[in-house]
C-alpha cells in the first residue's frame, strides 16, 4: 500500500464538499479536498439566510469550514483544479495545478492592513460586483482558510512589475512573489465530484430588462443586498435612486422551464423567493413582495407550511401569471407586463424593484472536468446520474453529489454528500 | 490548596494589537494581578517562535495556568491548547482573552480607555483561570454493529452500504418479508423499469455474509447511548435483546385510504396504490380515466405537500396510456410538483403524449357525478365536465400509526404531521439530535426511490462516522449531576436538546458524558442548582463577573 | 468627567461572539464600556448572573445569542428568552429594567453588534451610574434586589419557567397543555408573591418586625402581609419571636444578611 493508500480526492469546496470530506475523515479515511477558489464555502456562504428555517448561513456554515479547515484528516487544496485522472476504482492518480497564492500561508494572520493599501479596484466576484474588492484579498470575511491571496490578473506587479506596496507594509512579511504554479501528485481510491452549480445570467432575455433597468437584479445579488455583511450592509436600497423599494416583484423560473434555454425545473426558486420576500419584510415590515409563478413547487419536508407562513404572516402575494416583459417608467420604477393565468389578460404591475429567480446552471467548465475524469454529462451538462444508483457516475470509482448533478437545496446537497462519502468509503475499502 | 502559577501572554499582533493599545502596561497590570508568576508581551503569539516561548516558559516556570490575550478564542484557542499539551499542561488549564477582534480593533481611536478596557478583560480571564478545573476527554467504547429498523428500499440499501464496509448489520421488518412499499409497485418513474428488477437487492441483502436479516420482528423497548445501545425486539415467540452501536430507523410511511373523498369505493373510484395493482395484473379495461391530485393533502387537515403522487400520476398515465393509446386521461391538479431535470422533462412527456392538464383551486373542488366530473377550470374561467370510467386519487403517504411509539422508544421528535424529525434541517438531515441514531427515507419524509437511496447513503455514511471508531472521544467540558443536590425534578431531562440526562433507578439525575454537548442549559435550569457545567461553571462566571469592573 | 458605565454581555460561541468578532474584522467602532463573557450557548446564563452583575455595581447587562431558530445546540435561546423574560420582569418590579437587555445577533451582523452595543451604552449612559456603585450604595434598592435574587434562584421559580415550555407545547403529565397566557399568569403571580415574601423574610432576618411594621415599611396591606407571614411560619422560615402587649413580633430563623 502506498502512501496515499486509503485517501478520496473530493473536487469542490461548497457544503457538498465540505460534508463528504467532514463524514470521510471522521470515518478515518484520509480526504484531498480541492477548491479551485481561495477559500471554501461554495455559494451557500453567499446566501443571507437559508429556507426553510430562515437560519443565517454563515452562521451555520462556519462551524463546519472551521472543522474541516482543522481536521487532521483533511488536506485542503485551494485555489487547485485537477488536471488530470488516470488509474481506475481503487488507485486513481491526480494530477492537480496548484495556482500560487503569493501569499505565505503559515504568515499571514488576515489582519487586512495589505488590503488597505493596495491601490487596485477589482470588481468583487464573491459579492456578485456589487462591491469592489482589492487585488489583495480575502475571499470572503469569514472565509477559510483565513488568508489573503493575490489576484494575479490585477496585481499591478504582477500585471505591470509595479507597486509591490503590499509586501512593504506587511509585517509579517507574508507576501511571496517568488510563488509559481505547481504540481501536486495524489494517489487516491476513489473520487468525489461536488462542484456545483453557477446561477444562469438572465441577459439574452432581453425582454426582462436585466443589466438595461437599474431596478432589476437576480435572486443571488438580492441575496448580497440584504445581507448583513454585504455590500449594502444589509441596508436594502435600489441602485437607482438609493431609495428603500418598498415594492417588491419576484419572478420565479427565469431561464427554467424554457425550451430555449434551461428546460428543467432548478428545484429551489420557488422557496427561495418566498425566503427573500421573508427577509426583506423583516427588514421593514413596510415591504410588500409578489411573487409571480407558473406551479408552486414545495414538495419538501415543511415547505408548504413555509409558504402559507410567507402568505399569513409576511403578506406575501402569489399571482400565477406568466410574464411577457419589464419596462421602466420616468423614475425607473419597473413595470411588469404578464398574463393574468385566471383571466388570460395581460396586466401591467408597476414595482419599485424586481428580483429574477434565475436558473441554476451547470458550472462552465464542467465538460472540461468531465472530460478529465473520464465521466458522462446528462443533456443538460449536468453529471450523469442513475435513478437508482444516484450518486455514481458512470464510470466505477467516482461519485457525484450536490448540485453538479442537478439543482437542488442545501439539505439535499447535504444528504447528497454523506451518501458520496459512503459510496467513496464503500470502493475505498473494496478495491482496497 | 494547589499551589497556582499563573503565565501571562499578550500579543501585540504586529502592530494589530500594538498599535491601538499599550502593551507594555498590560504587561506591568498583569504582574500585578493574583497568582501571576510570568507575564510577558509577544509579537505574535501563534508563530512559531512565539509558541516556543509560551512552551519554554512553561516549563521554566513551572506554569499550570497560562492565559494568551490576542485574537479570538474561535480560531486560536485549539492551537495554543496544543501547544499547553505538548509542554505537559492540561489544556483545560488554558484561558484565552480576546484583546483585538473585540477591543483593539474596533476601539481604533481610542488607545487609553480600550487599554483600560483591556485590563479589565485580563482581569477576568486571571479570574477565571484561577478557578479552572484539569478535565479530561471520555472515552466511550463502541459497539462495531449497525442496527437498521425497516427493509424497505432505504434500509435495504443502508443495509448494504455498511456491509460493503465490513461492518455487522442486523435488519429487522416487522413483515414477513423484506422489500416495503416496492412490492406493491408496477412500474417505477422515471426509467419505466420493473419494481421488481429493483427489488432483486433484496437476494443481496439475504445473502450478505455480514448482514442478519430478522423479518416479522420488531423492537418494543430501546435504552442506552451511542455506540452502546441495546434494543429489545418481539418477535413471534418472544422478547430478544440485540446491542448495536447505532441505530437507523428506514421505516418507510403508509398510503393514505380516502374513505369518504371523491366517491372512494375501491372499485372505479380507487387510489395509485390500487391502480398499480391492476397494471400488476393488466387488468385495465376502461377507456375514460381521471386522476385527481392531492387528495387528502394540502388541506387543512394536512397541510404539507407529499412530493411523489403528482409523479406517480404521470407515470400511471403514461403507461395506461402505452398500453392502451385510445385511452382519455385527464389529470385534474393543483401544481404539478415535478422539481429537477429529470422529472420536468417526464412532465413534459406526458403532456406530449396526449395526457390532458386541468388545474383547479382549492375553493372548488372537482364535483364526482355518476359518470362525470364536474371541474372549475381556472384558466378558461368556466366549468367543465369530463365523463369517466374509473377516477384514481392521489393519495399522499402518510406518517405510521405506530411511528409515535417508535418515536417515545427512541426519544427522537416528530414534526407536525408526524414524520421523523431530524436533528438540523439543513445541516443534519439524517441525524437526530440524540446521537447514534440516523433517519432515512420515507420514515424521514415522503420520498421516492432516487431520494430514499440517497438517504440511506447518508445514514450510512453518518453510522460509519461513529462505528469505524472503537472507542468514541467526548469533550471534557461537560454537565455533571451532583448527587447529593439533586431532587429527582427530571425538568433537566425534558430541557436537554440531546437527551444526555436520564433519570437513574435511584431517582437521581445522570449525565451520559457520550451525548452532552456542553451547552449549559441545564445547569442554568436546575432549580436545585445541582448541576455543574465544567469549565462554565457558575462560580467561574461569578468571578468574571466580579472582575468585570463593577464597584 | 462625563459618565462611563461599566457594561457586562454574555455572548454565545456560536453567533453573538462570532458577530463582534465579525465587528472586529471589519473594523467597525463602537464604544469599549462592553466586556464580555462568552459562553457557548446563550441558556447557559443563569438569570441569577445578571443580577449577581447588577449587584456588583455593573452599570448595564446586555446577553445576546443566536437568532431563534438558529441556534447551535437547537432551541437553547427558546429557554433562554424564558428565563429572560421572566427576569425583565422581575427587574421591572424594582425599576431596573432599563439596565438590561436581550438581543439576537448572528455570525454575519457584524455592523448591526457594534450598533446594538452603541445603543446600549447609550441607554445605560441615560440610566445613570448603578445605584449600588459609588460611595453611597442604595440599601433600600439593594435589599430588593436581593429579594429579587432569592426570588429567582428558588425552586418554586425556576421550576415553574423549567417546566415552561414542556408544559405549554408538549402538554403536562395529563397530557393537558396549558395555554400559555395562562402559565404565564401562574409565573407571574408566582413571582410576585415569592418577592413580596422575600422582601419580608430579608426584613425579619434583620430585626424582629410586627406586621403592622412590616406593612408601613413595605408600603403593602396588613392582611397580604399577615397571609405572607403564615405561610412562611408553615415553612420554617419565621417564627415568633415575642409578644408585645397584643402585637406578636416575628424573626427569620435564617442569619441575617
Ligand atoms: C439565489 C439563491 C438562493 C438560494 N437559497 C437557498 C436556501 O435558502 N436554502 C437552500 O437550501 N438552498 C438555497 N439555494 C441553493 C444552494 O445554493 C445550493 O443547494 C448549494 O449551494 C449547493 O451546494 P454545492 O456544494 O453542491 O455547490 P456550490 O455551493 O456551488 O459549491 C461548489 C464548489 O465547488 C467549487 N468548484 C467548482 N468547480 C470546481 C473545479 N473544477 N475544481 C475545484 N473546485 C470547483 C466552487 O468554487 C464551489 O466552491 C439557493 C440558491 C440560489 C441561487
Ligand atoms: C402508489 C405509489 C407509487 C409509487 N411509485 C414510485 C415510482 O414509480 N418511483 C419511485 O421512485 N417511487 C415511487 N413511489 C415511492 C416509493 O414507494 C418509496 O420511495 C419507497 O417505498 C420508500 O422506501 P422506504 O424504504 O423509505 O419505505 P417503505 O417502502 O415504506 O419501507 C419501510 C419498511 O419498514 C417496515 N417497518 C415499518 N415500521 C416498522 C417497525 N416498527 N419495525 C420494523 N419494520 C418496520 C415496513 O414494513 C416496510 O417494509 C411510489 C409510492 C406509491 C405510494
Ligand atoms: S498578507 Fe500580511 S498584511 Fe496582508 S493580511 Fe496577511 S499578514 Fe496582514
Ligand atoms: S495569536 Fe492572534 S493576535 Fe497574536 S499574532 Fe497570532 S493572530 Fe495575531
Ligand atoms: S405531489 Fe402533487 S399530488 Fe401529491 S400532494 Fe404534492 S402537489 Fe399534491
Ligand atoms: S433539574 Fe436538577 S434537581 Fe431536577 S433532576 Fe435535574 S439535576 Fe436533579
Ligand atoms: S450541558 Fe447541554 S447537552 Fe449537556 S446535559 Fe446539559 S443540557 Fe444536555
Amino acid at each position: 500500500m502506498g502512501e496515499n493508500s486509503n485517501s478520496v480526492l473530493v473536487i469542490g469546496g461548497g457544503i457538498a464538499g465540505i460534508q463528504a470530506s467532514l463524514d470521510l475523515a471522521e470515518r478515518g479515511i484520509k480526504v484531498e479536498l480541492v477548491e479551485k477558489k481561495p477559500c471554501i464555502g461554495g455559494r451557500m456562504a453567499q446566501l443571507d439566510k437559508t429556507f426553510p428555517t430562515n437560519d443565517c448561513s454563515i452562521c451555520i456554515l462556519a462551524p463546519k469550514l472551521a472543522e474541516c479547515y482543522r481536521h487532521p484528516n483533511i488536506t485542503l487544496h485551494t485555489l487547485a483544479e485537477v488536471k488530470e485522472i488516470t488509474g481506475k476504482a481503487g488507485n486513481f492518480k491526480a494530477k492537480l495545478l496548484q495556482h500560487a497564492r503569493y501569499i505565505k500561508a503559515e504568515e499571514c494572520i488576515n489582519c487586512g492592513i495589505c488590503i488597505e493599501k493596495c491601490p487596485m479596484r477589482v470588481d468583487d466576484e464573491f459579492d456578485v460586483f456589487l462591491r469592489k474588492r482589492r487585488a489583495i484579498y480575502i475571499y470572503f470575511l469569514q472565509g477559510v482558510p483565513s488568508i489573503m491571496a493575490i489576484d494575479p490578473e490585477k496585481c499591478l506587479y504582477l500585471t505591470k512589475d509595479a507597486c509591490r506596496i503590499c509586501e512593504k507594509v506587511c509585517e509579517r512579511e507574508a507576501i511571496d512573489f517568488e510563488q509559481k504554479d505547481s504540481e501536486v501528485n495524489l494517489n487516491v481510491k476513489s473520487i468525489i465530484v461536488a462542484t456545483g452549480y453557477e446561477p444562469f445570467d438572465p441577459s439574452p432575455l432581453v425582454n426582462l430588462g436585466y443589466k438595461h433597468l437599474p431596478n432589476v437584479v437576480t435572486g443571488l445579488e438580492f441575496e448580497r443586498m440584504i445581507c448583513a455583511s454585504g455590500p449594502l450592509k444589509g441596508h436594502l436600497i435600489r441602485s437607482s435612486d438609493r431609495k428603500e423599494p418598498k415594492k417588491l416583484a419576484f419572478i420565479n423560473c427565469v431561464g427554467s422551464r424554457d425550451m430555449k434555454y434551461n428546460p428543467y425545473c432548478s428545484s429551489v426558486c420557488c422557496m427561495y423567493t418566498t425566503k427573500e420576500a421573508m427577509i426583506a419584510y423583516e427588514h421593514d415590515n413596510s415591504i410588500q413582495s409578489f411573487i409571480f409563478y407558473i406551479d408552486l413547487r414545495a414538495g419538501g419536508k415543511g415547505f408548504r407550511e413555509y409558504i402559507e407562513r410567507g402568505q399569513k404572516e409576511y403578506g406575501i402575494k402569489y399571482i400565477k401569471g406568466k410574464v411577457a416583459k419589464i419596462i421602466e417608467d420616468d423614475d425607473k420604477n419597473p413595470i411588469i407586463i404578464y398574463e393574468d393565468m385566471n383571466t388570460s389578460k395581460m396586466k401591467k404591475f408597476p414595482v419599485d424593484l424586481v428580483i429574477l429567480a434565475t436558473s441554476m446552471i451547470p458550472n462552465k467548465d464542467t465538460p472540461e472536468l468531465a472530460n478529465i475524469l473520464g465521466i458522462d454529462l446528462d443533456k443538460n451538462n449536468f453529471f450523469l446520474s442513475n435513478a437508482y444508483l444516484p450518486l455514481d457516475s458512470s464510470k466505477k470509482g467516482i461519485y457525484i453529489c450536490g448540485c453538479c448533478r442537478g439543482p437542488m437545496d442545501i439539505p439535499n446537497s447535504v444528504i447528497d454528500a454523506s451518501g458520496a462519502a459512503a459510496k467513496a468509503a464503500e470502493n475505498a475499502i473494496r478495491e482496497g | 490548596m494547589e499551589d497556582i502559577k499563573m503565565g501571562v501572554f499578550i500579543c501585540h499582533c504586529g502592530t494589530n494589537i500594538g498599535g491601538f493599545l499599550d502593551v507594555p502596561s498590560l504587561v506591568e497590570y498583569a504582574k500585578t494581578l493574583p497568582n501571576v508568576t510570568f507575564a510577558t508581551d509577544n509579537l505574535y503569539s501563534c508563530s512559531e517562535v512565539g509558541l516556543s516561548l509560551i512552551k519554554e516558559k512553561i516549563e521554566e516556570h513551572d506554569l499550570n495556568r497560562v492565559i494568551v490575550a490576542s485574537c479570538t478564542p474561535r480560531t486560536h484557542e485549539p492551537l495554543f491548547r496544543s501547544i499547553c499539551q505538548e509542554a505537559g499542561l492540561n489544556p483545560y488549564l488554558f484561558e484565552m482573552v480576546n484583546i483585538r477582534d473585540q477591543c483593539s480593533w474596533v476601539h481604533m481611536k481610542e488607545t487609553e480607555a480600550a487599554t483600560e478596557k483591556a485590563k479589565i478583560l485580563i482581569e477576568m480571564g486571571v479570574a477565571k483561570a484561577l478557578l479552572l478545573q484539569p478535565l479530561e476527554k471520555f472515552q466511550i467504547d463502541i459497539n462495531p454493529t449497525a442496527l437498521i429498523i425497516g427493509g424497505g428500499i432505504a434500509g435495504m440499501t443502508a443495509a448494504l452500504n455498511l456491509a460493503n464496509q465490513e461492518f455487522k448489520v442486523i435488519l429487522i421488518e416487522k413483515e414477513p418479508e423484506l422489500g416495503g412499499l416496492l412490492r406493491y409497485l408496477y412500474k417505477l418513474y422515471p426509467t419505466h423499469d420493473d419494481a421488481s428488477k429493483v427489488l432483486e437487492v433484496r437476494n443481496l441483502v439475504e445473502n450478505h455474509q455480514k448482514i442478519k436479516v430478522i423479518t416479522s420482528t420488531e423492537p418494543v423497548k430501546i435504552e442506552g447511548f451511542i455506540g452502546n445501545y441495546k434494543v429489545s425486539v418481539k418477535r413471534r415467540d418472544g422478547i430478544y435483546d440485540i446491542d448495536t452501536g447505532i441505530i437507523i430507523v428506514a421505516t418507510g410511511a403508509q398510503v393514505l385510504k380516502p374513505e369518504g373523498l371523491f366517491g372512494y369505493n375501491g372499485s372505479t373510484i380507487i387510489t395509485q396504490l390500487e391502480l398499480e395493482q391492476l397494471l400488476k395484473e393488466n387488468k385495465i379495461n376502461v377507456k375514460n380515466i381521471v386522476m385527481i391530485q392531492c387528495v387528502g393533502a394540502r388541506n387543512e387537515e394536512r397541510r404539507y405537500c407529499s412530493n411523489i403522487c403528482c409523479m406517480t400520476a404521470l407515470k400511471n398515465a403514461m403507461l395506461i396510456k402505452e398500453l392502451k393509446p385510445d385511452a382519455n386521461i385527464s389529470i385534474i391538479f393543483r401544481d404539478i410538483q415535478t422539481q429537477g431535470t429529470t422529472y420536468e422533462e417526464y412532465y413534459r412527456k406526458a403532456r406530449e403524449k396526449g395526457i390532458t392538464f386541468i388545474r383547479y383551486i382549492p375553493e372548488k373542488v372537482p364535483i364526482v357525478k355518476e359518470s362525470n366530473i364536474e371541474v372549475y377550470n381556472d384558466y378558461l374561467n368556466q366549468d367543465i365536465s369530463i365523463p369517466y370510467d374509473m377516477i384514481v386519487l392521489s393519495t399522499p403517504l402518510i406518517a405510521n400509526p405506530d411511528s409515535e411509539d417508535l418515536a417515545k422508544m427512541l426519544k427522537v421528535p416528530l414534526e407536525e404531521n408526524h414524520f421523523f424529525l431530524e436533528a438540523h434541517v439543513k445541516l443534519r438531515p439524517v441525524d437526530f439530535a440524540t446521537d447514534g441514531i440516523y433517519v432515512c427515507g420515507s420514515a424521514h419524509w415522503p420520498a421516492d426511490i432516487p431520494e430514499a437511496i440517497s438517504q440511506a447513503y447518508a445514514a450510512a455514511s453518518r453510522a460509519s462516522t461513529i462505528i469505524s471508531k472503537d472507542v468514541l472521544e467526548v469533550e471534557g467540558a461537560i454537565a455533571e449531576v451532583d448527587e447529593d443536590l439533586c431532587v429527582g425534578c427530571g425538568i433537566c431531562i425534558k430541557i436537554c436538546p440531546y437527551n444526555a440526562i436520564s433519570m437513574d433507578d435511584n431517582g437521581i439525575a445522570h449525565v451520559t458524558e457520550a451525548s452532552c454537548k456542553g451547552c449549559g442549559l441545564c445547569g442554568a435550569t436546575c432549580p436545585e442548582k445541582a448541576i455543574t457545567n465544567h469549565h462554565f461553571t457558575t462560580k467561574q462566571i461569578l468571578a468574571q463577573i466580579l472582575a468585570s469592573g463593577g464597584k | 468627567m462625563s459618565f462611563e458605565p461599566n457594561i457586562l454581555g454574555f455572548l454565545c460561541n456560536w453567533c453573538s461572539y462570532a458577530g463582534a468578532d465579525l465587528a472586529g474584522v471589519s473594523r467597525v467602532q463602537y464604544p469599549p464600556n462592553i466586556r464580555v463573557i462568552r459562553v457557548m450557548c446563550s441558556g447557559r446564563v443563569d438569570p441569577v448572573f445578571v443580577i449577581e452583575a447588577l449587584a456588583t455595581g455593573l452599570d448595564g447587562v446586555i446577553v445576546m445569542g443566536c437568532h431563534l431558530g438558529d441556534c447551535h445546540y437547537i432551541d437553547g435561546n427558546y429557554e433562554e428568552k424564558m428565563k429572560l423574560d421572566l427576569l425583565s420582569k422581575a427587574l421591572q418590579l424594582i425599576g431596573l429594567s432599563g439596565r438590561f437587555r436581550l438581543e439576537w445577533v448572528s455570525a454575519s451582523e457584524g455592523v448591526r453588534f457594534g450598533q446594538v452595543v452603541s445603543e446600549f451604552t447609550k441607554q445605560i449612559k441615560n440610566e445613570g451610574p448603578s445605584p449600588f456603585s459609588g460611595s453611597k450604595p442604595n440599601q433600600k434598592l439593594k435589599e430588593d434586589l436581593e429579594a429579587i435574587k432569592r426570588t429567582l434562584s428558588d425552586n418554586r421559580l425556576r421550576t415553574l419557567v423549567g417546566r415552561e415550555r414542556a408544559i405549554t407545547e408538549f402538554g403536562n403529565v395529563y397530557e393537558e397543555i396549558i395555554e400559555f397566557e395562562e402559565y404565564e399568569k401562574i409565573i407571574d403571580d408566582a413571582l410576585n408573591s415569592e418577592f413580596l415574601r422575600n422582601k419580608i423574610l430579608i426584613k425579619l432576618e434583620k430585626e424582629p418586625l410586627s406586621v403592622k411594621n412590616l406593612s408601613k415599611s413595605l408600603s403593602i396591606e396588613s392582611s397580604l402581609i399577615l397571609e405572607h407571614i403564615v405561610s412562611l411560619k408553615a415553612r420554617n422560615l419565621i417564627d415568633f419571636n415575642r409578644i408585645d402587649g397584643i402585637t406578636p413580633y416575628y424573626h427569620a430563623l435564617k442569619e441575617a444578611l
